[in-house]
């Protein structure tokens, strides 16, 4: 299968998020690595997936999963060498499949080169490649984002005897990008993988890349300078390539990451996300179609990217106070479960495992203008582990099985590189991909017809969108239209039945097909259409004129 | 107040503009609205007709309320309309929480409001409202109910949480408010109703005549299908009627203290109204549930929150001369009505009374008490048309409000309390007198 040659093939994406690290042992040693991803990708071409967002793979000392590199320039012993990464994006591209990684710029880990040297005297050549300061009182209207491990965003060096600049945790130093040398060995270490054939980056933490006193120290314009810089030596040097920003930030203040089309080709929804999980938890469309209008229009080159879980807990950072104590309450009970501000769960057991809530969740992902992303495991109902440390409960081993160690690696079970899931309901005898594949109704072979489903038109993913507020607020319903493509999707958002009146008038004289049972459906008429949907139901018809 | 009336012995001769059936009560665009509403936590209902002018505040403190307490519940606003023609209804309907009204960023409301309204008639029959918003709260399964009057112009957002939190957490069935009054107002209430209900059923209910309560779903559902709604005499005074119904049906009440009621009472002076809406559903009530009620004695305090009562004692003029005059008109002209309903030592005492001037003016309460109950036993027996029996009330009634303006013309709040304490005591203390009539009636 070859890769399409379309400059906007990140519209039409699936994007499936992998941590190599716990996705598919080769070795025996216990820790996922890129042989190991290069066998499964069978598993991910027949799910559907066409692009995978992998994790950091970088050497680093592992102390925030891969997101405190040591060297941008190579990969993580445990997980291969540059020739096996090599070799799987060769596979992958063969595939059809494209392959996005990570670029977490915005800072370091303490054991990286340039922070030892940065660090070993304020004379060193790199003392400038970080932020530095003799007090910890610059910068004071910026926020910490972990609150429930970090005090300051500043924190004492002992050896050069003064503070540095960190925005996540204190062994993650900060970069310090008004360096003009900084943002050149950025951009080569971007190049060293353009060069090795990747699709494009996640660009992590985005918003926090320079300082300035006097502001929060997020979204400045020297910040969204700096980021002009790097996507138009791209476009010049790599064309076809893409940008993905992590800027978790309300619209307007994402926006700007567009730009006019010359910044970021996608960014990450984050005020999206919180609001589905309430959309069914409130039965109501309320969240999901407010936080849309308050969703500015973004240049036609640009995409959102969607997601329903990820690595991290379900952030509850673009929310209100009165949102995010709801959430807490009807997705966090138990306090174990919450993290900074947010949720440390996976996506089944979020949704009480309920597979029709599961199934609408991610029809809405699938429907909603954006690009889908998938998290590993997600696709099979994986549950997770909230007694594991920070956000490790849900970076638990890929179950491929039933048998020994979840199918995941051959190593003794104390050896694994984080443990299993072994409970009675998530655990992997329980939820594996090999029964799953053999299962015409599993939820693995749902998804994968419902990637089918997406895949085969292209409104979704390049489609506009016009809400269509029936007056039973149970119900989100919209219509999607693209070139001569037009899609209405009818979502139940309620874990009871419910009857819904849609006005369909400028439809009159169309015809619905039902797009996974291919069944016709009445012809729209002048009356209100009538549509029953069962608990958690949803709809998409393409509409015809016939 | 106005309610469709006819005698309720002819309930035949039913004047009401609305018809209707069972099944066919209420309308297919109504369902269609309560349809979109779906399963709700909290109702919140208003009988309106004409309100426009006194609306806006009021449903902007229901809105309120149901954010600032009720945030995570379903909630609907449900307006039973007489056929207002000021934009009442519209003015309910701009209550609605949603995401095609609002177009911008709710930071307060995390869940639709529906704010919807329905006409029932085209003239004011507050049974036949309740009847709508009770046939909305069992078809949505509402958890609690709350009925606003439309024209409580001081209504605070903390009256929906302190009539709706003691069902929605406490499992209270109907909580019944309590209000800071003027020391002469609601004299019907403190004179009779209350002292009555209290005595006969035992429970001290400071208001079981409301114009807001709230009450649970099960005892709506309960209540919708017990009272026969297609008798008027049914839908006549069904406050009080839901009161008494929780009462014998032994659903648990409590009350709720509301602080200040400013009510604009459009039909003030229609005392015979009020007495076939009160006393007359009161007497009603005894007759079906004698063996509930006629062996208990003395009273029981219900639950409640904040103070049981508040009197304000600021000025307030009194027509005392026409309450005098039409007490000793009415003794006079109903004299050959009284003979049929009085004992005679009863009508001598008051036709006594009748003979002082104003000044010198007094009803005792133990007369007072002896001629209620007289009232009730003839009631009972239907000695006359029983409708003639409420209506003959009327002038005593003044006679006894007369004797309370006097006593209490400089009584302070708390001597206002004793003493309507010492006339409740009284109903109480003669209640064997009661018993004694109800049985010599037979």
């Amino acid at each position: 299968m070859q890769l399409t040659q379309d400059a906007l093939w990140y519209k039409d994406a699936i994007i499936y998020q992998i941590h190599v690290r716990t996705f598919y042992d080769s070795n025996g040693d216990g820790i996922g690595d890129f042989q190991g991803l290069e066998q499964k990708l069978e598993y991910l071409q027949e799910l559907g997936v066409n692009a995978l967002w992998l994790m950091p793979f970088f050497p680093s000392p592992l102390r925030d999963a891969g997101y405190d590199i040591a060297d941008y320039r190579s990969v993580h012993p445990s997980y291969g060498n540059l020739e096996d990464f090599r070799k799987f994006l060769n596979s992958a591209h063969e595939r059809g499949i494209r392959v996005i990684i990570e670029m977490v710029m915005n800072h370091t880990s303490d054991q990286h080169p340039w922070f030892q040297q940065s660090r070993s005297s304020r004379d060193n050549a790199f003392r400038d490649w970080y932020v530095w300061s003799e007090t910890d009182t610059r910068y004071k209207g910026t926020r910490i984002i972990f609150l429930d491990t970090e005090m300051s965003n500043w924190a004492w060096d002992p050896i050069s005897k003064e503070y540095y600049w960190h925005r996540f945790f204190s062994h993650q130093p900060d970069l310090n990008f008004d360096n003009p040398a900084v943002v050149e060995e950025m951009w080569s270490v971007m190049k060293f993988w353009l060069e090795a054939g990747v699709d494009g980056f996640r660009l992590d933490a985005v918003p926090y890349l320079t300082e300035r006193e006097g502001t929060n120290c997020e979204n400045l314009p020297e910040t969204h300078t700096i980021l002009k810089d790097f996507r138009r030596r791209l476009d010049e040097q790599f064309p076809g390539r893409m940008l993905l920003a992590e800027a978790n930030q309300w619209p307007a203040d994402l926006r700007p990451y567009f730009a006019d089309g010359d910044e970021f080709h996608m960014a990450f929804h984050f005020p999206l996300m919180p609001r589905m999980f309430m959309g069914v938890k409130l039965e109501d469309r309320k969240p999901i179609t407010e936080i849309l209008q308050q969703t500015p229009e973004i240049p036609a080159t640009c995409q959102w990217c969607l997601f329903l879980r990820n690595h991290d807990e379900l952030t509850l950072e673009m929310v209100t106070d009165i949102e995010r104590d709801y959430m807490y309450d009807v997705y966090a009970k138990n306090k174990t479960m919450r993290l900074n501000l947010g949720i440390r769960r996976r996506l089944a057991p979020l949704l009480d495992n309920d597979r029709r809530c599961i199934e609408l969740m991610n029809g809405m992902l699938m429907s909603l203008p954006g690009t889908p992303i998938i998290y590993y495991g997600d696709e099979i109902g994986m549950g997770d582990n909230v007694n594991l440390g920070d956000r490790d409960g849900v970076r638990t081993p890929m179950q491929w099985s039933g048998g020994w160690n979840a199918g995941f690696s051959t190593a003794d079970p104390e050896s694994l590189c984080a443990p299993l899931i072994l409970n009675p309901i998530y655990g992997y005898p329980a939820i594996n991909a090999l029964s799953q594949r053999r299962t015409p109704h599993s939820l693995f072979s749902w998804m994968r017809q419902m990637i089918a489903v997406r895949r085969s038109a292209r409104v979704f993913g390049r489609g506009s969108i016009e809400f269509l507020y029936p007056a039973n607020h149970r119900i989100l319903a919209f219509v999607r239209r693209f070139e001569n493509e037009t899609v209405l999707v009818v979502n139940n958002l309620s874990s009871a039945a419910q009857a819904v009146e849609l006005d369909l008038q400028r439809f009159m004289g169309s015809i619905l097909i039902e797009m996974f049972g291919k069944n016709i459906f009445p012809r729209v008429g002048k009356l209100p259409y009538l549509l029953t949907l069962g608990p958690y139901q949803f709809y998409w018809f393409q509409l015809r004129r016939v | 107040m106005i309610e469709e009336l006819s005698t309720p012995e002819s309930p035949g001769a039913l004047r009401t503009d609305v018809k209707m059936t069972e099944e066919g009560f209420l309308t297919d665009d109504f369902v269609r609205q309560l349809i979109n509403v779906g399963e709700i936590d909290i109702l919140v209902g208003l009988p309106t007709c004409n309100n426009a002018k006194t609306i806006g505040p009021v449903i902007a403190a229901i809105q309120s309320g149901i954010l600032q307490w009720f945030s995570r519940d379903r909630a609907a606003i449900i307006d039973a309309d007489a056929g207002s023609r000021d934009g009442t209804p519209e003015l309910v309907a701009g209550a609605s929480i949603d995401d095609v009204q609002q177009r911008a960023f709710n930071r307060v409301a995390l869940r639709t409001l529906h704010s919807i309204s329905t006409q029932y008639g085209s003239s004011v029959a507050r049974g036949t409202a309740l009847r709508t918003i009770l046939s909305a709260v069992e078809l949505l399964r509402a958890k609690a109910t709350a009925i606003i009057s439309p024209d409580s112009s001081n209504i605070q957002p903390d009256w929906l949480r302190v009539l709706l939190k003691p069902i929605s957490t406490e499992n209270f069935d109907l909580v019944l408010p309590t209000y800071a009054r003027h020391k002469f107002e609601g004299l019907l209430i403190t004179n009779l109703l209350y002292p009555v209900t209290r005595a006969v059923y035992g429970l001290r209910i400071r208001e079981p005549y409301a114009s807001e309560f709230a009450f649970s779903g099960r005892m709506g559902s309960q209540f919708l299908a017990q009272n026969s709604w297609n008798d008027e005499s049914a839908r006549a005074g069904s406050e009080v009627r839901i009161t008494l119904a929780a009462i014998t049906g032994g659903f648990r009440i409590g009350q709720s203290f509301l602080g200040a009621k400013n009510h604009v009472e459009q039909h003030a002076a229609d005392l015979v109204l009020a007495l076939r809406q009160t006393i007359g559903v009161l007497f009603w009530s005894m007759e079906s549930n004698f063996s509930l009620w006629s062996n208990k004695t003395g009273s029981q305090p219900i639950p409640t929150t904040g103070t049981e009562q508040e009197f304000t004692i600021h000025p307030q003029r009194v027509n005392r001369k026409r309450l005098h005059e039409m007490f000793r008109s009415g003794v006079v002209e109903l004299e050959s009505v009284f003979r049929s309903i009085l004992s005679p030592p009863t009508l001598a005492e008051l036709q006594r009374i009748a003979g002082l001037e104003e000044d010198d003016f007094y009803y005792s309460a133990e007369w007072w008490v002896k001629t209620v109950y007289e009232f009730a036993a003839a009631h009972h027996k239907a000695v006359i048309s029983r409708d003639h029996i409420i209506q003959a009330l009327a002038p005593l009634f003044r006679g006894r409000a007369l004797t309370f303006l006097l006593e209490n013309r400089s009584s302070s709040a708390a001597e206002v309390e004793a003493n309507i304490e010492s006339l409740c005591l009284e109903f109480e203390r003669l209640k064997p007198y009661l018993l004694e009539m109800w049985a010599g009636r037979e």
